[in-house]
């Protein structure tokens, strides 16, 4: 490669100008075929492309019958990209004014267009004008390009990159969701039009390098490639353009390594490079896919795993206990403690583990499913030496809805049948939430909001602060202690009509 | 305050896609300040409904004027809240990107987004509870996750109007308590919001009005005039069941009211 450049260097000056003028229009190319992969307009850029042929040789014909001039460049291409916007504009007109959908608008259309242009080489009275090899302009060769070349790649390297970085939030917004777009004002249709000028643009400039039939490969694959790379689009687009400007002098090597066309082996390291990121992308290849399938454990494991750390009286627990408490295959669980730590519910340091802030609160969490599952069981009449195989089991039920519907109708326990304590419930449980005071537990303050009909005289209205004290009778008397020192007793139901905002709540480590 | 201009006032709208109305001949004015459901059967033209008050789609006949002024010259004033189904999850953009489209319309084509704009989509996303999330790509959440960005989003828009397309469809409880919780907040502050519905038994808790569509506008009123039997069982033909529960009646009671009230319908039919 090395030698090949000192080459290019020395001497072979012939070369500057295609991999100029390669190097701009993979650029352009790969920078719109994000917006065009993104939209699905993959096939309609193909169409355009296709519909050129047409264009190039009606430049051609107008320009050596009207003016004598052989194989103007100018104009050939300058028909290519009013062929372009016509393919378009059929595109659009079939797609509105009828019930034909949009693939096979771009199907009649393009193949029309294309056949145009092929019908004029090959009638006898227009084809004997015809001199030029068309077949650079349905492959494409880079090798031979020119000044007008030149020129061509720059202004629509000139045109394009500043508008997209001008407009970058407008085309953005109107690929991503239009409706809002057009709800701000943004001229949704204006910048459609603007796209597809652009489209229209960067094939004309493409089709020098790669030709009507492999122009797409240069805007849609390295496009295609980093959008498996990136999660925003802005990265995206400068990924692309690196990866779209590799691989054409990656290609660009092979050709002349191989003594093959430039274009078909610029298309090849394109789609090389995107099958390699097809495998191996981070986040969205295969292989992160395989990766990701290998490592899922199965979630029981790893609620038993934070379960029995939480359980634990030291605050590091060593690992070999927890493989001791939890009765699954030691690799699943090992894994577990890995998804975990990934999670950052763990800490891990020295063979020990502890639990994050994040992961005490949802241990704590699953202690609660696991002890209300306890207690339904109990009031349900299941023997005592079941209760607890049987709420491991039904523990793993753990959605907020399931486990806040049984505590409601055991009354809102405050233990277990063993008598261990049930923690509060975690979404609502925290300080500014509103919530019914039949979740209050003795200690918390809470500000009364509104209070409902079954709670109507009980002496709260809203607006007070209410401390609680420790419930009585059996757990089923709620007692709130007013500002100015009232005792107010409320029932199950009365504590459910009280919605308070919660001002103090001393949750335990 | 616009005073007795209604937020939005809709006059003989007429929307068609091909041969079929999806709407017909709708009016109604909605007063700013309030809480309203759109409910209807599946393709009653709901949907069209709101991209008619956003100005995506444009009408056969009749206009929408929001705060007195025609949807056309009213851009911004109304922020918008996409159904699920609708929005490209794979699309390459982040959380915190999206809530800053919020902002986008305050900005002409020229000029950079600010500080300013950035702190605002924080703090929409702090509202919603999204903070934490703000550098995930939004395939990469749950479904009420993503719920709750396009929230932050209108919210960062800080428009007058929001419109939201079945934002209750499919979420968990915490979600819809949050989703909930922005809407009553949204109204205190004066915001006037137009919410697709689907599910009739909560309906009437959650909304002051409701409007009752099936390409006609068959009800709009308080939830106790729009939610009765009669005009639910026009409406919703096959599904009576739904509201026999809401009812609490025995189905077979509500299919022979149904029926009765079929037979002697006057043609004329609408109740507003």
């Amino acid at each position: 490669m090395m030698e090949w450049l000192t080459e290019i260097h020395q001497g072979q000056g012939h070369l500057i100008k295609p991999l100029i003028v390669g190097t701009l229009v993979s650029l352009v190319c790969s920078i719109v075929g994000c917006f065009i992969i993104l939209r699905r307009l993959s096939f309609l850029s193909d169409a355009i492309a296709h519909a050129m042929l047409a264009g190039v040789v009606g430049g051609y014909l107008l320009m050596k019958l009207a003016f004598g001039v052989e194989a103007h460049v100018g104009a050939m291409l300058l028909g290519a990209l009013l062929a372009g916007v016509i393919t378009v504009a059929l595109v659009s007109f079939v797609t509105g004014a009828s019930r034909i959908k949009q693939d096979t608008a771009i199907g009649i259309m393009y193949t029309g267009i294309f056949a145009i242009g092929a019908f004029a080489i090959s009638m006898k009275a227009l084809g004997k004008h015809i001199h030029i090899d068309i077949y650079h302009f349905i492959v494409g060769s880079v090798i031979t390009v020119g000044n007008p070349e030149l020129w061509i790649a720059g202004i629509v390297a000139a045109i394009v990159i500043p508008l997209v970085i001008m407009f970058y939030r407008e085309l953005q917004l109107t690929s991503f969701d239009p409706v809002m777009a057009a709800s701000i004002g943004m001229p949704v249709l204006a910048v459609d039009y603007m796209l597809t000028g652009m489209t229209s643009l960067v094939v004309v400039s493409g089709v020098r390098i790669a030709g009507v039939i492999l122009v797409v490969a240069l805007i849609i694959t390295p496009a295609a490639s980093a959008y498996l790379l990136f999660d925003k689009l802005s990265r995206m687009i400068v990924a692309s353009a690196a990866i779209g400007v590799g691989c054409f002098w990656g290609g660009f090597w092979l050709a002349r390594v191989a003594g093959a066309s430039p274009g078909p082996a610029i298309v090849i390291t394109g789609t090389g490079f995107f099958m390699l990121t097809l495998v191996f992308a981070p986040h969205y290849g295969l292989l992160a896919d395989w990766r990701r399938r290998l490592h899922a454990v199965p979630q029981e494991i790893k609620e038993d795993v934070l379960g029995s750390v939480l359980r634990s009286d030291e605050e590091w627990v060593p690992l070999t206990q927890v493989m001791r408490n939890v009765s699954s295959p030691r690799p699943l669980v090992r894994s577990a403690i890995g998804s975990l730590i990934r999670q950052d519910l763990l800490d891990q340091e020295n063979g020990k583990v502890k639990l994050t802030m994040q992961g005490r609160r949802e241990a704590r969490r699953l202690l609660r499913a696991h002890r209300i599952w306890e207690t339904y069981l109990d009031h349900m009449g299941t023997p005592a030496r079941e209760l607890h195989g049987q709420a491991h089991k039904l523990e793993h039920l753990n959605d907020e809805r399931t486990i806040d519907y049984l505590d409601d109708k055991l009354g809102h326990p405050l233990t277990d049948p063993h008598g261990s304590e049930i923690p509060e419930d975690f979404v609502d449980f925290e300080e500014l939430e509103e919530v019914r005071a039949s979740l209050l537990r003795k200690g918390n303050r809470a500000e009364v909001i509104r209070i409902e009909e079954a709670a109507r005289g009980s002496g709260l209205h809203a607006g007070m602060t209410v401390s609680t004290e420790p419930r009585s009778s059996d757990g089923q008397t709620w007692t709130l202690v007013t500002d100015d020192g009232r005792q107010v007793q409320l029932a199950h139901h009365q504590a459910d009509a009280v919605f308070v905002k919660l001002i103090q709540v001393d949750q335990k480590p | 305050m616009a005073g007795s201009v209604p937020a939005i006032q809709v006059d003989n709208l007429t929307v068609s896609y091909g041969p079929v109305p999806a709407l017909l001949d709708i009016s109604l004015s909605i007063p700013a300040g309030q809480l309203v459901g759109v409910i209807g059967p599946n393709g009653s033209g709901k949907s069209t409904l709101i991209k008619a008050i956003l100005g995506f789609v444009k009408p056969d006949v009749g206009t929408v004027q929001l705060f007195g002024e025609d949807v056309s010259r009213a851009k911004g004033r109304v922020a918008y809240v996409p159904q699920r189904g609708s929005v490209d999850w794979d699309f390459p953009v982040t959380v915190r990107e999206v809530a800053l489209m919020g902002r986008y319309g305050n900005k002409r084509w020229w000029q950079d987004m600010s500080r300013n704009d950035y702190a605002l989509a924080d703090r929409a996303l702090e509202q919603v509870r999204m903070s934490e999330f703000s550098k995930r790509q939004i395939g990469q959440l749950s479904g009420g996750q993503q719920q709750r960005v396009f929230m932050a989003r209108a919210l960062a828009q800080d428009a007058d109007i929001l419109l939201l397309d079945e934002p209750f469809a499919g979420v968990d409880a915490a979600t819809e308590r949050s989703i909930l919780d922005v809407l009553t907040r949204a109204r205190q502050s004066g915001k006037t919001m137009v919410v697709v519905h689907h599910d009739l038994e909560t309906a009437a808790e959650y909304f002051d009005a409701l409007i009752l569509l099936k390409q006609r506008l068959y009800a709009y009123g308080t939830p106790e005039q729009v939610l009765n039997a009669e005009l639910l069982s026009e409406v919703y033909e096959g599904k009576l069941r739904v509201f026999a529960a809401l009812a609490g009646e025995p189905i077979d009671q509500v299919l022979e009211d149904a029926r009765s009230s079929v037979l002697s319908k006057n043609k004329n039919g609408d109740v507003s």
